[in-house]
């Protein structure tokens, strides 16, 4: 397909990761941050690390929705989606997501309505045709996902549809990366920008990453010569002595992002005071409510949810890998008590988590390289 | 692609923030019939990318064109 095959091609692979060898200068080790989930899913997917000097060391950051929710979120909804009546409506990779002492599916096999859906907009069409029964989407996502949750609620607003509510968990990205930079134990070169959550946000967003921290950004698509493009270019800005947002993925990209999603986004969703992240904690403006106006539309005012903070499992090390400070396999329960089939942590659960991600595609590799 | 999503060597597009490239086949007033590149069809919100005409390529996440 055009636009994919292009940018899949392995002799222009070679030839970028040749020249990614000429900027690096004697000595240094680099540090570079995919910020986004689906990055790394698609490094390891493509061996993108194989492709790379050892001294460039690709770190994986926080980008992933699910392995950042909390566990105490997720018991909000299984208690939602247990009132009677209720057909509770989830992404697949939440299904998996461990709560304090269930899963969704869990919940599911005990006898609550809980349905995977593709969109948002395919839990409003349940509405629609369950006029009796009441229909909850558990949303979650950066700034990605959030118009798509955003436009079925202003649909679901103009077309009266009353039974039909939604538990906001959408997250931005900025603040966790404010966050990370201000992590002491935490030393990084630059940084692979989220792509798709550009094509939102547009490349403004991140320019506070080279004027206050002064670390190169380059946004990135998702095709493996997309990656390794990009991190040439963040190489190139090390060793001219430059700092700034660059755009690799222009085809996609506009610089001042979707106007029109913004503007959906303003109208549904306000910033909340605090939101917890799993493994960076509590972190200001960083998570999206419905707004007054689709007050109404909230679950968490519809039905009753704990909302008890859960501190997660003493084995997983989910904060660090999510921090970049350790390598999924250097966590204690990796492949051993922490199979993507049994998940401690949420990193082991979602395939963009860099746990699933390294188990998936990078564990044999590194058995042989052992032997 | 629901059922692709939850291959154990599939992901799921929608909590990767993965937006799939696509072209349109059919556009009408706010939503669009477009395939993807495994030939698979989809009923596409096209609203805010604003109008679409067919063998438009466009980018979709959770059912959503987003550019």
């Amino acid at each position: 397909m055009k636009f994919v095959d292009e940018f899949r091609n392995a002799q222009l692979g070679q030839a970028l990761s040749g020249e990614i060898l000429t900027e690096l200068e004697p000595g240094r080790h680099y540090k570079v941050m995919e910020v986004c989930g689906g990055h790394t899913h698609s490094i390891y997917k493509y061996g993108i690390d194989d492709l790379l000097p050892e001294n460039v060391e690709l770190v994986h950051g926080p980008g992933c929705p699910v392995c950042v929710i909390p566990m105490g979120r997720v018991d909000d909804g299984i208690a939602v989606a247990r009132n009677e009546g209720v057909i509770f409506t989830c992404f697949g990779d939440m299904l998996r997501v461990p709560g304090s002492e269930n899963t969704l599916l869990d919940a599911k096999a005990q006898g609550a309505d809980i349905r995977m859906v593709y969109s948002p907009l395919d839990a409003l069409r349940i509405a629609r045709e369950n006029p009796d029964r009441e229909v909850v989407f558990f949303a979650i996502g950066f700034e990605t996902t959030a118009p798509s949750t955003a436009l079925t609620l202003r649909r679901a607003k103009a077309e009266g549809i009353s039974n039909f509510s939604c538990v906001c968990n959408h997250v931005t990205i900025v603040p966790p990366l404010r966050a990370l930079l201000e992590s002491p134990d935490l030393r990084l070169d630059g940084f692979i920008g989220p792509g798709h959550v550009c094509t939102v946000v547009g490349a403004r967003p991140f320019e506070f990453i080279p004027l206050d921290y002064g670390r190169p950004v380059v946004i990135s698509g998702f095709e493996p010569l997309d990656i390794l493009q990009s991190i040439l270019m963040i190489l190139r800005q090390l060793s001219n002595g430059r700092c700034e947002v660059e755009n690799q993925y222009t085809r996609v990209v506009p610089h001042e992002g979707n106007l029109r999603a913004l503007e959906v986004m303003a109208e549904v969703f306000e910033l909340r005071p605090h939101f917890e992240w799993r493994g960076l904690g509590f972190i200001s403006q960083s998570a999206l409510r419905l707004s007054d106006a689709y007050r109404d539309f909230d679950a968490e005012e519809r039905f009753q949810v704990p909302g008890v903070r859960v501190a997660d499992p003493k084995a997983c090390q989910c904060g660090e890998v999510l921090k970049g400070v350790i390598k999924p396999w250097e966590c204690k329960v990796f492949g051993t008590a922490c199979t993507p089939e049994h998940a401690i942590g949420t990193c082991m659960v979602s395939p963009e988590g860099a746990c699933a991600a390294y188990y998936n595609f990078g564990r044999y590799a590194r058995e042989k390289e052992a032997v | 692609m629901t059922g692709r999503a939850c291959e154990p060597d599939g992901h799921c597009i929608t909590c990767g923030d993965e937006g799939i490239l696509m072209r349109v086949l059919e556009a009408h007033h706010e939503t669009a019939v477009c395939v993807d590149e495994e030939g698979e069809r989809h009923q596409v919100a096209v609203e805010l990318i604003g109008s679409v005409s067919r063998d438009q390529r466009v980018l979709v996440h959770a059912g959503v064109a987003i550019a």
